[in-house]
């Protein structure tokens, strides 16, 4: 078997993070190579490099050799490497053809679109996959399901010159039927001689497609080995490394006073949703991502309405009309995506952690610098935040940095409730557990935490108790002690009986 | 952890000034030998004094603007509003009589106008640029429009008149301090306390820098708005209070126009971002500072008009470009600093 591609000694840095550390590897012909890692180890940097959205900043990629280390997107499309991208951008007003060849139409004379060769390629190659009838070559982009935009990003892919596709987490979107029907088509590519990447989470697809596994942690290759001489076991050891997880314990603080109590609300994206959380109590979210966790953190914050139901805090009734009225009832809310959503990247950390608390550092408006410096940072240092100074910028802190700065915000502002969306995302496993202990310290000391988290380990650590959302619907409280991985994937899915 | 609070006078002088800043004062020390050694009049009295005068317009605009680019917005409105107030102030001043009605109104005129921008922005949603290229047309038409037949409108008000051409602290050959540079000194200084040293002025900051963010910790963005884009409107109102003085008339457009690209460059040049959440009132000042000794230099070497516009036009460019440049550079010596294994 001779590589397709190529990866020698690739590295990359971003402000604060390493994403990849002299990281090679290789695909031959007809070959599934799979990429395992947890969010954050480096799968998507080294997709990116090797479509060209990135540049590395070092080592070397080859492409049937020809070296496409610094390709453009475009460069890389037409040397032969084709990623199908887990969230694919279609356009909604034009047919289906055209979203495939968006781009790159094929012409007649006088620039004129070719549309009939177009229909007819699609055609062509829905059937020679095994999709046919699945895909309306005239239909719009706007009309088409999850599943059928994916397939028009596989199509895209397919066009002719295509030596390498990567497929990243492909199944995500997609029914076990249709799962059957991808695979059968990457059968077919590996019998074309195609090189295939295939990065996913769900380990079990991983283990019955692929070749071979290169496993990834921190951006450094922990594993490469082939498929047949390893285990489900073997892989997540080589991905979590260190167990921090496992070994972090909490014991249950729960106090009889009830800080949230949710009654019967509904918005847009949910129906009919109650729930309580008790002073030192930590309930946790789980679900799919999609499900409403996100949107329902918000509507409880303020940021988007509700259309009917009740919110109390300490069993006052409260009317919460935007994120300032929400502060004023001592809620707090650490977002998902924190450069988007939580922080100014270009000021100060002293700046940042002091946001939601400026109205008490100041007289008459005007603001005490030495009160600023007496509020926050007690609470830096009591987070062990790494930085020079308080005068830092925060956008040149590293990602657990950046978050823990989140978290002063919050701790600064003193909540009685706090609500943390994917409070560890891209936090590296050091920084992870730091946040566990003080999150636990924090339910200790009385607060009421609502945690919403996609990583199952991490939610079955944390929560005293689990609700699990589907569809905007909430299921009822299940216990720590009842609480496995099987119990909450099933209530996600909706596939188990309910308790 | 903290910085702690140097003594020494220069420290503190260097702290005000801020770091970031020294560049611009290099580069006005640098223009400044330039032209004198070209010309010796520049550093005659008169010419500073002048200086000092022209400054005072484009300033009160750029303290304003200031607030407005921080909070990664923009108005380009401000020197029709300046017109507006001109005519408006001078009508008040010619028929009323009132010196101190006069100011009022032109400042007043300025803060409605102001308040027009951000509800345009905040409640028909349209975005700063275009809401503001909007209103710089309108409100010309309007300053033109209140003006009887179009006509500036004299002012024959010898107290109001030294708010343009008065002068101060003028001992034997020393020409004294122009009133209107007086005016602008007051105005930087508070809006450099407002900035720096307000729960306002930080909201500005940190609504620049990222406005979901800003939101979700409880400032509400609308609001904000309004006091920003009533504060560009007010002191555009002065700026053209004072070129009415000046004039002894009340400008619907001479006077007044192409301040909007003098102000906006300055806060650039000053240091601010394009994308908010960085800029201050000192290093806006600098500028105004810089090109106004560019002006007055352009103007004594007789160097024509219309190279002085193309100049004005490339400056704006190369402001702007300096601020990209600075922060692209910043990303990458922090990506090679993580690289080499910091992780901080």
């Amino acid at each position: 078997m001779t590589a397709i591609l190529d990866v020698v000694a690739v590295g990359k840095a971003f402000p604060g993070v390493r994403a990849l550390t002299s990281l090679s590897m290789q695909v031959a012909r007809g070959e599934v190579v799979a990429f395992v890692g947890e969010n954050g180890a480096g799968k998507s940097t080294l997709l990116k490099i090797l479509c060209g959205d990135y540049t590395l900043d070092e080592g070397q990629v080859r492409l049937d050799g020809a070296e496409v280390s610094h390709a453009s997107p475009l460069e890389a499309r037409r040397a032969g490497f084709r990623l199908v991208r887990q969230e694919p951008e279609i356009v909604p007003d034009i047919s289906v053809a055209e979203n495939v060849f968006v781009g790159e139409c094929p012409r007649r004379a006088l620039g004129r679109v070719d549309f009939p060769a177009m229909r007819a390629e699609v055609n062509a190659l829905l059937a020679r996959y095994g999709f046919a009838g699945m895909l309306d070559a005239d239909a719009l982009g706007r009309s088409l399901s999850p599943a059928q935009m994916h397939l028009v990003e596989i199509l895209r892919a397919l066009k002719p010159g295509v030596k390498v596709v990567a497929f990243d987490e492909p199944t995500s979107s997609l029914t076990s039927d249709e799962v059957a029907r991808l695979f059968a088509m990457i059968a077919k590519l590996k019998a074309e001689g195609l090189g295939i990447i295939y990065v996913s989470h769900r380990l079990k697809e991983v283990m019955a497609i692929s070749d071979r596994i290169v496993v990834l942690k921190d951006g450094v290759q922990t594993g490469n080995l082939p498929t047949a001489d390893t285990t489900e076991n073997e892989i997540v050891r080589l991905m979590v490394g260190r167990e921090l997880i496992h070994n972090f314990k909490r014991a249950e603080t729960s106090r009889p006073e009830v800080v949230l109590d949710v009654q019967g609300l509904n918005s847009r994206w949910h129906r009919d949703i109650s729930f309580r959380i008790h002073a030192g109590e930590i309930l946790g979210f789980g679900g799919l991502v999609g499900a409403g966790r996100t949107e329902l953190a918000k509507v409880i914050f303020g940021e988007f309405a509700k259309s009917s139901g009740i919110v109390r805090i300490s069993g006052v009734e409260k009317n919460i009309r935007a994120p300032s009225d929400a502060i004023a009832a001592d809620i707090g809310f650490a977002p998902e995506n924190r450069k988007v959503e939580g922080l100014i990247l270009v000021r100060s950390v002293i700046e940042n952690a002091a946001l939601a608390v400026y109205a008490r550092l100041a007289r008459h408006g005007i603001l005490r610098t030495a009160r600023m410096a007496e509020a926050v940072g007690p609470v830096i240092r009591q987070l062990e935040v790494k930085t020079p100074s308080l005068a830092q910028e925060v956008g040149k802190l590293s990602g657990g940095n950046q978050q823990k700065v989140v978290l002063a915000r919050w701790l600064a502002a003193g909540p009685k409730l706090l609500i943390l969306d994917e409070p560890t995302r891209a936090v590296d496993v050091g920084a992870k557990a730091e946040i566990y202990r003080l999150i636990d310290k924090l339910a200790s000391e009385g607060m009421a935490i609502m945690v919403i988290s996609s990583e199952m380990p991490e939610l079955l650590a944390l929560s005293d108790r689990i609700v699990v959302m589907r569809d905007g619907r909430l299921s009822p409280p299940v216990e720590k002690r009842d609480a496995t991985e099987e119990r909450i994937v099933s209530l996600a899915l909706g596939t188990g009986q309910a308790a | 952890m903290t910085a702690t609070p140097a003594a020494d006078p220069i420290h503190r002088l260097l702290r005000f000034v801020g770091a970031e800043n020294l560049s611009l004062i290099i580069a006005l020390i640098l223009l400044v030998v330039l032209i004198a050694t070209q010309t010796e009049f520049f550093f005659s009295s008169r010419n500073l004094f002048n200086i000092g005068q022209n400054m005072a317009v484009v300033g009160l605009i750029a303290v304003g603007m200031t607030l407005v680019i921080v909070s990664a917005g923009l108005d380009i409105s401000v020197g029709s509003i300046a017109g507006c107030a001109s005519v408006v102030c001078a009508l008040m001043v010619s028929h009323a009589g009132s010196v101190a009605g006069g100011i009022g109104a032109g400042v007043a005129i300025g803060l409605v106008l102001g308040l027009i921008n951000a509800v345009i922005i905040n409640y028909l949603r349209v975005n700063a640029v275009v809401a503001t290229l909007a209103t710089f047309s309108a409100f010309r038409g309007v300053a033109f429009l209140i003006a009887p037949e179009g006509r500036p409108v004299g002012v024959l008000n010898e107290t109001f008149a030294l708010l343009g051409s008065g002068r101060f602290l003028d001992f034997g050959s020393f020409p004294g301090i122009p009133v209107a540079f007086a005016i602008l000194v007051g105005v930087a200084l508070a809006g450099h306390f407002v900035m720096s040293a307000t729960v306002f002025g930080r909201q500005v900051y940190s609504m620049g820098g990222n406005p979901a963010a800003a939101r979700l910790a409880g400032i509400n963005l609308n609001r904000m708005r309004l006091w920003i884009y009533a504060i560009s409107g007010g002191l555009s109102g002065l700026a053209g209070v004072i070129v009415t003085a000046r004039t002894s008339s009340g400008q619907p457009a001479s006077g007044t126009q192409g301040l909007e690209l003098e102000a906006i460059t300055a806060v650039f040049l000053g240091g601010a971002l394009l994308a908010g959440g960085k800029g201050t009132v000192v290093g806006t000042m600098l500028a105004v500072l810089l090109l106004a000794v560019l002006s007055n230099g352009m103007n004594l070497l007789g160097i024509p008009t219309f190279y002085q516009l193309v100049a004005k036009g490339l400056l704006l460019v190369l402001a702007v470009a300096i601020g990209q440049w600075r922060m692209a550079a910043a990303e990458t010596r922090q990506a090679r600093l993580t690289a080499a294994g910091g992780n901080l």
